[in-house]
């Protein structure tokens, strides 16, 4: 009994821990103090400044779209790569493509994002979206094959034999059979490349030019200038949206298992209702 | 003489790491009948259906399809369907859509699908089964939504790779029926893959024993069990005592020390063979009366029959099946008709196995 009362306040420690920093940011987008120092009353005021801030605005929606287009495309490409190295007969150029993909997974953002600096200048591509999106895109790829791959293993080599048996073509044994039983693969790699997008800083701080910015760096940027409470209203506005895709992807979760047990009749009412 | 719908001719499988899977295969189908390829696991049989199938090409040899060589022709564009061993049900649809995969690909209107689709589950007798997840189903329902997601395409040949072969005893033996069944009302040609031979005999209409990636023999169930080219096919089909003895003459066989009458004949007088003997075939008698005397070892009760083992004065094991138990220790006798000897030739060719045959039993 000891033992387990240990553990739960070890756990709520760890966990206040976590989010006591975020709370505290938080709690003080809230003060009229203008400053963390001390909590001297309520204000809507710092939120009212982010959106006016015109700049602002514009960043968050590069920042979304940048997120958007590189976890679409790293999506394509690296679904196909998961396809690839799983089609690989010999075990060496399996393992070694895999080792391949991970050593960039875990490599620092600091390297990747000046080898990639060093890369745009010496082919002369100059800085900006442009550039951003394809580092997004590099970093993001890894991360996509990494979670569709199991999916792919776990795929029998006969439900394609089984297709084409029953006379679909390529393409569609590609479309109809494989593209449906990996889906989830492919889903949370899309959603792991968008949030590793959305937060990036090193890689991006590295290959952003002048005329071009992320959150995550015009953040860094602002908050070297000084304390600013719009930077913590802005990071309450984030904190709710990362929130508001956490428990979106739960619902997708909980939709899909329960169409799944709807279909066998095994529903339970109280899903259903819960569901957009 | 009926056109076959399928030949195989010299056909060879050779893999880059130079294993051989498939030696020189022959092989006719006709249509609307039920074949098995028979053999240990590693055989080669899986790999006749996969070049059949158009999964796999034949490195040498060719295969015709209703005249026509058809090598070249990619699977999605043969006239066959099969049945895989793990049934490879696609998991993320239903029994409906399952089975309407293949006419929805060749986009047959929509009623017609429907319609030939839940005729083909009653036709496996799973009518009611169309909206049910795959998840949902137990293993002898997958086999039977695999049937018929492949007979609904009216194939001209259904391949069958061990289909059975994950199911339990009881079950296996009401699907053996039902697919014998399902072969004779559809006057579809099955080529059934298996390495039972209890299955293989009590469904075919012809049997291809395969090893090593060999046909040993072909030919209808009471020829191979009655007449097995070989050892290993003698082994492998049944249960058999097999002993070396040596020719007299036609008609004569010796073995154990003794002469025997014999059915068997062509063969040149002295020459060693090998001599088969069913243990169903040998009847217990007493001592006095036996053609040989064995003492029991020991003996298990298999339900329908005893499996006696027992041993002779030279020191052979005797394989024996009777409906009776006897005592373990006693001595007893056993005798055979001249019809239940059965003499193999060492390295007896398929062909001239079957003239030989001819031969004798043509007088």
């Amino acid at each position: 009994m000891k033992k387990k009362h240990f553990s739960t306040i070890y756990l709520v420690l760890v966990f206040l821990l976590l989010y006591i920093p975020i709370f505290y940011l938080i709690f003080y987008s809230f003060n009229k103090g203008g400053d963390m120092n001390r909590f001297t009353g309520f204000t809507w005021q710092h939120y009212l400044d982010l959106f006016a801030d015109q700049r602002m605005l514009i960043i968050v929606l590069d920042t979304l779209l940048l997120a958007l287009l590189s976890s679409l495309i790293a999506t394509l490409v690296g679904t196909m790569g998961a396809i690839g190295i799983a089609a690989r007969k010999q075990k060496k150029v399996k393992s070694a493509l895999l080792t391949l993909n991970n050593v960039l997974m875990v490599s620092p953002d600091v390297i990747i994002g000046a080898s990639f600096l060093i890369l745009f200048t010496a082919l002369g591509i100059s800085l900006g979206f442009g550039s951003v999106l394809i580092s997004h895109i590099a970093f993001s790829i890894p991360i996509v094959v990494l979670l569709v791959l199991p999916k792919v293993n776990e795929m029998d080599s006969s439900l394609i034999n089984a297709a084409m048996d029953l006379g679909a073509t390529r393409w569609q044994t590609f479309s109809r059979v494989i593209v449906p039983f990996i889906a989830p693969g492919i889903f949370s790699g899309f959603f792991m490349a968008f949030t590793y997008s959305l937060d990036d800083f090193a890689v991006t701080f590295f290959v952003t030019g002048n005329g071009f910015a992320t959150l995550a760096v015009e953040i860094y940027s602002r908050a070297r200038q000084g304390i600013s409470l719009e930077i913590n209203a802005l990071s309450a506005v984030m904190f709710l949206f990362a929130l508001i895709l956490v428990v979106g992807y739960y619902f997708i979760e909980q939709y899909s298992q329960s169409r799944r047990k709807r279909k066998s009749g095994k529903s339970t009412l109280g899903t259903e209702v819960m569901l957009p | 003489m009926v056109k076959p719908i399928i030949e195989l001719k010299n056909i060879t499988k050779r893999y880059d790491d130079g294993f051989t899977a498939l030696e020189n295969i022959d092989l006719v189908i006709e249509p609307g009948k039920f074949y098995s390829l028979l053999g240990p696991s590693g055989s080669g049989k899986t790999t006749i259906l996969r070049i059949i199938a158009g999964f796999t090409d034949a490195t040498e040899g060719e295969v015709i399809f209703e005249g026509k060589k058809i090598n070249d022709l990619p699977a999605n564009q043969r006239k066959v369907n099969t049945v895989f061993q793990n049934y490879a049900l696609f998991p993320h649809m239903d029994v409906f859509d399952n089975v309407a995969f293949g006419l929805t690909l060749k986009k047959r209107p929509e009623k017609e699908i429907r319609e030939r689709v839940l005729n083909a589950l009653k036709v496996v007798q799973l009518p009611g089964y169309a909206n049910r997840e795959i998840s949902e189903l137990s293993g002898g329902q997958q086999q039977r939504v695999a049937i018929a997601r492949a007979i609904v395409n009216e194939p001209k040949v259904l391949l069958l790779d061990e289909p059975l072969s994950a199911l339990d005893m009881k079950l296996r033996k009401d699907m053996q029926y039902e697919l014998r069944e399902l072969q004779q009302r559809l006057k579809i040609t099955f080529i059934f893959v298996t390495h039972d031979q209890e299955e293989a005999l009590a469904m075919s209409d012809e049997i291809f024993v395969m090893n090593d990636g060999k046909a040993l023999q072909s030919g209808t169930p009471v020829d191979i069990y009655d007449e097995p080219i070989n050892h290993f096919v003698a082994n492998f089909i049944g249960e058999s005592n097999i002993l070396p003895g040596k020719m007299i003459k036609d008609f004569e066989v010796e073995f154990v020390g003794k002469k025997f009458e014999c059915a068997d004949a062509g063969m040149r007088s002295g020459e060693k063979v090998e001599v088969v003997l069913r243990p169903e075939d040998l009847d217990i008698t007493t001592p006095e009366q036996g053609k040989l005397v064995v003492t029991v070892d020991t003996q298990l009760f298999r339900g329908d029959h005893f499996e006696i083992v027992g041993y002779d004065e030279d020191g052979n094991e005797w394989l024996i099946h009777s409906t009776n138990p006897v005592k373990d220790g006693k001595k007893i006798g056993l005798t055979f008709e001249p019809e239940d000897i059965h003499v193999m030739r060492f390295g007896e060719k398929e062909e001239d196995f079957d003239a030989r045959l001819e031969q004798y039993e043509e007088d």
